[in-house]
């Protein structure tokens, strides 16, 4: 039987891949205050992403579940997953951004102190 | 021991929360401006004995808390209390605080306003419950104030608790911190003077900081 595979699916599976690679690293790594809640719900959420990309046929029994079925659901699904993507790591550079931007402060703020001791 | 302000655009009353704090026999005393827009700093500065640091950005009351812990190890303290700036929390009360520290039965001793909420709104009773049940669901331990700032911590305590959130999270992350590390900590009721302009900073900190807080909390455990 010869299994067709879209270019969307491998998209979706190299950087779900990539996201469960980096949050599981971490986790052992003790890295980022990484903890298993962390975690689990990076693994549900990505992994959620491709068993939709592998399994379309999952999106049938959904479709069936939530009462909504059209094709157009796909294009919506892809849309949504990379505006999703796009706003989880643009948060999460803004978040990284403002923690460095209080270590700076942290610092000059800190300067007196080491100059009176 | 020293004690931690944190102090964002108290101008009005920070002198006189700084010599009550004095009158009441402790001189460790360090502030931390947060980048205010008022004159807090200046006046903050005009007390004698007192340490003042600033931000020259306004970076939330979890990071200036966290700077002034920093700035208190560096100054070799023992002991460390933390408090509003807004006069809310009474300096009398520090002497109960530190106790349990003291004697070495804690490492983390908070302050809480609702073991006796006497002349609490009931909406910040409201307000404070939801924020326990928040704290315990993703945080792990249940107490009766998680978002009190009045809260006294050991030398070894704040060796081991390292927060990274700056704003109104910093009190809840402190106790999935004491969760975490299984520090020994005690809650002590502790006297809250809700005057009219500490009153005043509590709505402009209100339903909306609330949200942003959750919103926060929930963020730091998915990203």
């Amino acid at each position: 039987m010869l299994v067709s595979i879209h270019l969307y699916q491998i998209v979706i599976i190299i950087i779900s891949s990539v996201m469960i690679f980096h949050g599981t690293a971490n986790f052992f790594k003790h890295k980022d205050n990484q903890t298993i809640l962390k975690l689990a719900v990076r693994i549900i959420i990505w992994g959620g992403m491709v068993t939709v990309a592998v399994f379309p046929n999952f999106t049938n029994f959904l479709a069936k579940l939530i009462g909504i079925q059209d094709n157009i659901n796909a294009v919506i699904l892809t849309g949504f997953l990379l505006v999703f993507l796009l706003i989880f790591k643009l948060l999460s550079a803004i978040e990284r951004l403002e923690q460095q931007v209080t270590i700076i402060t942290r610092q000059e703020s800190l300067k007196d102190i080491e100059t009176n001791k | 021991m020293w004690i931690v302000l944190p102090a964002y655009n108290e101008e009005k009353i920070i002198h006189e929360v700084l010599r009550e704090i004095q009158s009441a026999g402790y001189n460790n005393i360090i502030v931390v401006d947060d980048g205010s827009s008022d004159q807090t700093f200046e006046k903050a500065k005009e007390i004698s004995g007192v340490t003042v640091l600033r931000h020259k950005l306004n970076r939330g009351k979890g990071a200036a808390t966290k700077t002034g812990i920093e700035a208190a190890k560096k100054l070799g303290a023992k002991i460390i209390v933390t408090m509003d700036s807004d006069g809310q929390h009474n300096p009398a009360d520090i002497e109960r605080l530190v106790h349990p520290i003291e004697n070495s039965h804690c490492e983390v001793v908070l302050g809480t306003r609702l073991l006796n909420p006497k002349g609490m709104p009931w909406q910040k009773i409201l307000a404070n419950k939801i924020g326990n049940l928040i704290t315990w669901y993703f945080y792990g331990l249940y107490v009766t104030d998680s978002q009190s700032g009045f809260r006294a911590y050991s030398r070894h305590a704040v060796e081991l608790i390292n927060t990274k959130t700056d704003r109104y999270e910093y009190d809840s992350e402190v106790i999935r911190e004491i969760y975490q590390y299984k520090l020994k900590y005690t809650e002590i009721p502790i006297e809250v003077r809700y005057t009219e302009y500490s009153m005043g900073k509590i709505q402009k900190q209100g339903f909306i900081n609330g949200l942003k807080t959750i919103y926060k909390i929930i963020w730091n455990i998915i990203s």
